[in-house]
C-alpha cells in the first residue's frame, strides 16, 4: 500500500497534470486500440458466420473433425493465464514485486502452452491433411471409409435425401479454422513477448505502485485475446459436437 | 473519467485494487460455463446449439470485460469506447447480413 506524496514521482510523465489523469489516459489508449482489435475480429467472425448459414451441415461436419478435447484444454490454459494476469495487477497496486514477476511469468507459461497445444492441434491437422488446399483430397475424411468420413456420411446423407456434403465447402470451413485460429495465435503470441517484456522491467524495479497501470494496459489486451477465444472455441471447435468425428 | 485533472487527492494505487475472491469468483465462473457450453454441445441441441453457445460465450466475455477489465470502474469515456465499439460491430453484421441472408447463396 503506498500513496504518493511526493511533487512529482517519476513516473509520471511531464505531460500530464498528476497520476490519475495519465493512468485513465493510458488504459483510453489501449481501449481505443482493443476497439479496432474488436472490429478486426468481427470481420472474420462475420464472414464465418455467412458460410456457416449457407452451408450449416458442411460446417459442422468439418468442425467435427476437430479435436475439440484440445482446445477445450486450450480455454483452461487461456482463462487460467487470464486470471493470473488479473492477479499481477493486484501485486503491482500492493507493491508485492515477486508475487507480480511470478504472475507474469506464469501468464506466459500458461501462454506459451496454449501454443504449444496449437502447434501440436496443427501438426495433427497437417498430418490428416485437414487443409484447406487440393491435399485435402488426400485425407481419410474425404476418401476414408469410416463412418465419419465423406464417402459414407454422404451415402447416408443421399439415403435419406439431404444434399450431400461438399469436399470444397469443408475446405472452405478449413480456410476460416486455420485463418481465425492463426489470427489469434499470432495475438497471443504478441501477448506472451509483451508480458515477458513486463517481467523483466518487474525485476528492473520499473513497476513500482504508481506505475501499476502499465501492467493494467497489458492486462487488457490479453484479456481481449482471451475473451476472443471464448467467441472462436465453440464456432470452430463444437459445431459439430455429438457428430463424433473425433 | 472521474475528474482526473483533481491535483488535491494523493494517489493510492490499492484505491480500486480487485478483491481476489472477486477475481476468482469470476474465475471459476467462466470455467464453469466454459464447461457447460462443452456439456451442452454433445447432448445434441441441433438448431439451439449456436445460440446458446454464443449467448455462454457472451456471459463469459460480460463478466472478463465487466470484472478483469475493470470496466466496473464506470469511466465515462471507456464505457462510450467499448459501447462504440459494439456498435460500429453491429452495424457490421446488421448491413452485410442483411444482404447476405436474404439473396439466395451462389458459389459453392
Amino acid at each position: 500500500m503506498s500513496a504518493s506524496t511526493s511533487a512529482h514521482p517519476w513516473v509520471l510523465k511531464h505531460h500530464f497534470d498528476n497520476l490519475h489523469q495519465q493512468h485513465a489516459s493510458e488504459r483510453l489508449g489501449m481501449w481505443m486500440f482493443l476497439a479496432t482489435e474488436i472490429l478486426f475480429f468481427a470481420g472474420l467472425f462475420g464472414a464465418y458466420t455467412v458460410y456457416r448459414m449457407w452451408y450449416p451441415a458442411d460446417f459442422e461436419f468439418a468442425s467435427s473433425h476437430l479435436l475439440w478435447k484440445i482446445a477445450a484444454v486450450n480455454t483452461f490454459l487461456l482463462v487460467t493465464s487470464s486470471l493470473t494476469m488479473t492477479l499481477a495487477i493486484r501485486c503491482a497496486q500492493t507493491g508485492d514485486r515477486k508475487g507480480l514477476i511470478r504472475n507474469l511469468f506464469i501468464t506466459a507459461a500458461l501462454g506459451s502452452g496454449f501454443m504449444g497445444c496449437k502447434a501440436y492441434e496443427y501438426y495433427t491437422d497437417f498430418e490428416e491433411h485437414l487443409l484447406p488446399t487440393p491435399a485435402f483430397y488426400e485425407s481419410e475424411v474425404y476418401k476414408g471409409e469410416g463412418s465419419h468420413d465423406l464417402p459414407h456420411v454422404n451415402a447416408e446423407r443421399v439415403k435419406h435425401h439431404l444434399e450431400p456434403i461438399s469436399a470444397e465447402r469443408v475446405r472452405l470451413f478449413l480456410c476460416f479454422y486455420y485463418a481465425m485460429t492463426g489470427i489469434h495465435s499470432i495475438h497471443l503470441a504478441i501477448g506472451i513477448f509483451v508480458v515477458l517484456w513486463l517481467a523483466v522491467e518487474g525485476m528492473r524495479g520499473s513497476l513500482p505502485p504508481e506505475n501499476y497501470s502499465t501492467v493494467e494496459v497489458v492486462s487488457l489486451y490479453w484479456h481481449l485475446v482471451d475473451a476472443i477465444w471464448l467467441f472462436l472455441m465453440p464456432l470452430l471447435y463444437l459445431a459439430g459436437a455429438g457428430m463424433h468425428g473425433h | 473519467m472521474s475528474n482526473p485533472n483533481s491535483t488535491s487527492k494523493p494517489f493510492d494505487a490499492t484505491e480500486d485494487a480487485d478483491n481476489p475472491s472477486t477475481i476468482y469468483l469470476v474465475y471459476v465462473s467462466v470455467i464453469g460455463l466454459a464447461i457447460a457450453t462443452i456439456a451442452l454441445s454433445q447432448m445434441g441441441l441441433r438448431s439451439l446449439a449456436l445460440p446458446v453457445q454464443m449467448a455462454i460465450s457472451t456471459v463469459q466475455a460480460v463478466l472478463v470485460a465487466y470484472f478483469w477489465m475493470h470496466l466496473r470502474r464506470k469511466d465515462k469515456v471507456v464505457t462510450l469506447t467499448v459501447l462504440s465499439a459494439l456498435f460500429w460491430t453491429g452495424i457490421l453484421f446488421v448491413l452485410f447480413l442483411s444482404d447476405f441472408v436474404t439473396r439466395w447463396r451462389g458459389g459453392l
